[in-house]
């Protein structure tokens, strides 16, 4: 009796020195990660990591191949979340008191302005980094080989991306929220253009209605800015995550990342990883790990390549973990030395001059001052709609996971950025100095105007240019690199011209440091 | 390790982010006022002449301090630096720990209105830069107000006429010289003046922005451009036609004067009230008679026991009483009031009349005054002995004035005015009683008392007011 008793407190004494042992083995479920079993088990055991395979093929860890911006951006959006939570505990969406709660967040909140500054910079450098993933996803075929649709959830990540960034941009309440919002209002307004050349808004305003649904009434005030926070911290970020998952879900579906057919490990790989340890284990040499192989279709690669893989942990995870503190850092070093901008409290009688949109808009809204709805509806539509079917209209299965496929390619991005700079610049030099209908004949028809201007010219200019390509090199992929490029050097060209050289009332201004001061 | 690569990233960003970690909660651990609140407690503990104001300042916590002004939609954190303010032993310490300057706070305590209701700046600011609100980049409309200009900011309570009366030359001036440069020949102002220029009602409060301000000399707001422009109109608006020809001191006036015209109301509670005659009621002394004694003192002839207020109510225009009471015993009480009574102080800052108008209503009430003088009684001649006093007190005047002169048939006695009076005052008053009222003549024409028993007596009911 007593010896069982003895025994009881005895086990108890046990477990309680080991209470913490056996709790981190039931939270990590297969003991340390030593061997190569171990290591498989630590992240398919793992809810987290288990979207990742338990082994990464070499090519993914090449920092020179994904230049880690899709991580990137996540790793931003993770910042944003965590900064965003920690400023609504302050924020309050009213118009009498946003602003002033920006303030007290930025003067009295222990960390408030740094805080701040880390949600507004990570979140625009989302924007940044989304982008340049897309175009390494571009480059490197990546949109390929089951990866399609995919691609068009790529895009609508970019979109709510930038949805999240504008409706954010809106919340402080000072004088770039409000005429940002002014000027989104308007470029939701942009149909109206359209309907009022062909006389029939009177029947069908979709201008008005979105602009009245967008603004909550037919002028900003305090129903835009429910709604907009709505957006922002709601409705969006719902898709936006949504989004999210689906698109990691399909890489792991599409087999990890994309490379190369045919794949040789350099002697700089060894640099990068942990070779596996050829001690046999639950993995065959020649398989990835997969329950995979139960999936149908062409997506799960069982049988190539699988000399190239290395365990994902630890060389993938250090590879994330790298990334993550240096965007961390990347973060707060900038958000230490640089400000997020906070003007005047919002003032309807004062509009700035020039009122602009957030900067990742203003190439838009060089746009809109040629043609309100062919730059606020017309041209953007077309571009997403020409983004989105790319996949679709270039099929050639050969060059995946090669930046710019080979020789031709890079010669035909090349001459696509010369060609477009050539063309955008000329097109701008021209409307700045000689101005286009309007300026000429002051009542010329609206419609001809929405149906010619530089806008429209450049995107005819660039599907005859691809068009051109696809004909000269008898392949769709050059023709889709050609147009691509021109997209991408547009974007920074436009967005360039509307940030630095737009001045008040959108007149021409070599710098910032001739417009008249006001 | 064979991630090298990867793990030196690792290793270089963490230590970036550990330094910049750092540095960052330092800076946020060391904000300017800090070292200023240390500077103050020093300071206090250095010169303090007793112990217990050393240990309190020992005590002071090192946090923002913060004015919250309800009603004024205001926070004002100034005196997380300028902490001082309200303190004597910092009369002579240097800014920001310096007390405020004058007696302003006496009657403009910080806890109701703030710093910025006056002084301008951003309230809400913790570093000086952004709290004065200097330069452009702060982008803050309304910079702290050069000194000279600060007499603006009194009008949001004051008129200009009771500022001027007072000494407050620079917004009294500037006042003036509006109305004397022809101005309103083309500005508007309340709904008056010329359709030339722009309407003047809010130009005090408009932001920077409203004013071109690419010419203007030194700090770009818009205290200089006013003052700028008044010297020179043309030169920060080239194409302005504005006709203006000061003095170069009156630019300063007229700066002033157009700062102070701003848009907003402040609390009502907030504003001094400048009589009853700026409503747009008649001015006249019997107009404001009815208006304000009618429903007490009636006629004012005859006095009566009031049952509401268990009471007499005296008569204020009775002749015997304007025969002895002078209208500087009058206007005291009608100014003071008589406390322990239902009648009123009437000062400005209690009732709320102006002093013109309590003039008006004492001329009013004096009007029948009998032009014959009372024979003098001359107290002064007498030495009082105020035991006596009290034992006629509590036989000849208890029963209606009361045991402790609080008052029923008779008025309270024990009131700050009366006790205040000039004996020779009272002492007229019991010789010769008031006709038509219950107060007989006690002197030899009446009741009989001698001269030196109503001196006793009144020496007897000075004293009245410490007795409990």
């Amino acid at each position: 009796m007593s010896e069982l008793k003895q025994s009881g407190i005895d086990s108890f004494k046990h477990n309680i020195k080991s209470a913490f042992k056996s709790f981190a083995s039931s939270f990590l479920r297969s003991g340390k990660p030593t061997s190569d079993r171990s290591r498989a088990a630590a992240v398919f055991n793992n809810f987290f990591l288990h979207v990742q395979g338990v082994k990464t093929h070499i090519n993914t860890l090449r920092p020179a191949y994904t230049l880690g911006l899709g991580l990137i951006s996540f790793f931003l959006l993770i910042i944003t979340i965590i900064s965003g939570v920690l400023l609504m505990v302050y924020y309050s969406p009213s118009i009498e008191h946003a602003y002033n709660s920006v303030k007290d967040i930025n003067f009295v909140v222990f960390a408030g302005r740094l805080i701040r500054n880390m949600h507004k910079w990570a979140g625009e450098g989302m924007i940044i980094f989304v982008l340049l993933h897309m175009a390494r996803v571009f480059y490197t075929s990546s949109y390929k080989n089951g990866r399609q649709f995919n691609w068009v959830i790529g895009l609508a990540l970019l979109i709510l991306t930038f949805g999240i960034n504008l409706s954010g941009y809106m919340l402080p309440w000072d004088q770039l929220s409000y005429w940002a919002l002014v000027i989104v209002a308007n470029i939701i307004q942009s149909p109206k253009e359209l309907t009022d050349s062909l006389g029939i808004t009177g029947f069908f305003d979709i201008g008005g209605f979105s602009k009245e649904l967008f603004l909550g009434g037919l002028t900003a005030g305090k129903e835009s800015l429910t709604r907009v926070y709505l957006l922002h911290i709601m409705l969006l970020p719902i898709f936006l995550f949504i989004f999210l998952g689906v698109h990691f879900w399909r890489i792991r579906k599409d087999g990890g990342l994309t490379k190369p057919d045919v794949f040789e490990p350099k002697a700089i790989d060894a640099a990068l990883i942990a070779l596996p340890e050829k001690k046999g284990g639950i993995f065959p040499a020649n398989k990835t790990y997969g329950l995979m192989e139960l999936a149908h279709g062409k997506t799960p690669v069982v049988d190539r390549d699988v000399e190239n893989t290395v365990l994902s942990w630890p060389n993938l995870l250090i590879a994330e973990a790298a990334l993550f503190v240096l965007c961390l850092a990347g973060v707060i070093v900038y958000s230490f030395f640089i400000d997020a901008p906070l003007k005047e409290l919002a003032n309807p009688m004062i509009p700035e001059n020039p009122a602009k949109a957030p900067w990742y808009f203003l190439g838009l809204q060089e746009l809109l001052s040629y043609s309100a709805f062919m730059g606020g509806v017309g041209l953007p539509g077309l571009a997403l709609l020409g983004l989105g079917l790319i996949p679709y209209l270039d099929r050639e299965e050969q060059h995946l996971g090669i930046w710019f496929s080979n020789k031709q390619g890079k010669r035909v991005a090349i001459e696509s950025l010369i060609a477009s700079a050539l063309v955008i610049i000329g097109l701008l030099a021209f409307v700045i100095n000689f101005g286009w209908f309007r300026s000429w004949w002051p009542n010329v028809p609206q419609l001809l105007i929405t149906l010619i201007n530089p806008g429209n010219i450049w995107v005819g200019f660039m599907i005859l240019w691809s068009v051109y390509v696809i004909k000269k090199t008898g392949s769709t992929r050059m023709g889709a690199i050609a147009l691509f490029t021109m997209f991408l050097i547009s974007y920074l060209i436009y967005t360039y011209v509307g940030t630095e050289l737009r001045g008040p009332n959108w007149d021409f201004f070599w710098s910032r440091s001739e417009w008249p001061i006001h | 390790m064979r991630n090298r690569f990867f793990s030196w990233i690792l290793f270089l960003s963490g230590v970036v982010l550990l330094i910049f970690t750092l540095i960052a909660a330092y800076r946020e651990m060391t904000p300017e006022w800090k070292k200023y609140q240390a500077q103050y407690k020093e300071q206090i503990i250095k010169t303090a002449k007793d112990n217990a104001v050393r240990q309190k300042a020992g005590a002071l916590a090192s946090e923002v301090q913060q004015i919250y002004l309800g009603a004024l939609n205001k926070i004002d954190r100034c005196v997380s630096c300028h902490i001082g303010v309200e303190n004597p032993m910092m009369d002579n310490a240097k800014l920001p720990l310096k007390q405020h300057s004058g007696d302003y706070l006496k009657n403009h305590p910080p806890d109701k209105f703030g710093c910025t209701v006056c002084h301008y700046g951003q309230g809400r600011a913790t570093n000086k830069k952004e709290a004065h609100g200097i330069g452009h980049d702060t982008h803050w409309d309304f910079p702290v107000m050069p000194l000279k200009y600060i007499q603006s900011s009194c009008t949001q309570c004051h008129d200009y006429e009771m500022l001027g009366a007072k000494g407050y030359d620079t917004i009294a001036k500037g006042a003036k010289l509006f109305t004397e440069k022809g101005c309103r020949g083309c500005h508007k102002l309340n709904g008056i003046g010329g359709a030339l220029g722009k309407k003047l009602d809010i130009v005090g409060s408009q932001p920077i922005a409203y004013f071109p301000m690419r010419f203007v000399e030194g700090e770009r707001n818009t205290y200089n451009w006013h003052k700028q422009h008044f010297a020179d109109p043309r030169v920060l608006v080239p194409e302005s036609q504005m006709k203006i020809s000061v003095k170069p001191e009156e630019t300063d006036l007229l700066a002033t004067y157009v700062l102070s015209l701003r848009s907003g109301e402040m609390p009502k509670d907030y504003r001094k009230i400048k009589g009853i005659m700026t409503v747009g009621k008649p001015d006249e002394g019997e107009a404001l008679y009815k208006m304000f004694c009618i429903a007490c003192h009636t006629d004012g002839k005859q006095s009566y026991f009031d049952e509401i207020f268990n009471r007499t109510i005296p008569a204020i225009v009775n002749k015997a009483f304007l025969k002895t009471a002078d209208d500087k015993y009058i206007k005291k009480t009608v100014e003071e009031g008589r406390a322990g009574t239902q009648m009123t102080s009437w000062k400005t800052a209690a009732g709320g009349l102006a002093e013109g108008e309590i003039n008006k209503l004492i001329s009013y009430i004096t009007k029948e005054r009998p032009s014959a003088k009372p024979e003098r009684f001359n107290i002064a001649g007498f030495k009082p002995d105020e035991k006596r006093g009290e034992e006629l007190y509590k036989v000849r005047c208890a029963l209606c004035h009361g045991k402790k002169g609080e008052g029923e048939l008779g008025i309270n006695l024990r009131n700050p005015v009366t006790q205040a009076a000039d004996p020779e005052f009272l002492a007229l008053t019991v010789r010769d009683g008031r006709t038509e009222t219950p107060m007989p003549a006690f002197g030899k024409k009446g009741i009989g008392l001698t001269e030196k028993d109503i001196a006793d007596v009144v020496s007897y009911v000075k004293t009245l007011s410490k007795k409990k």
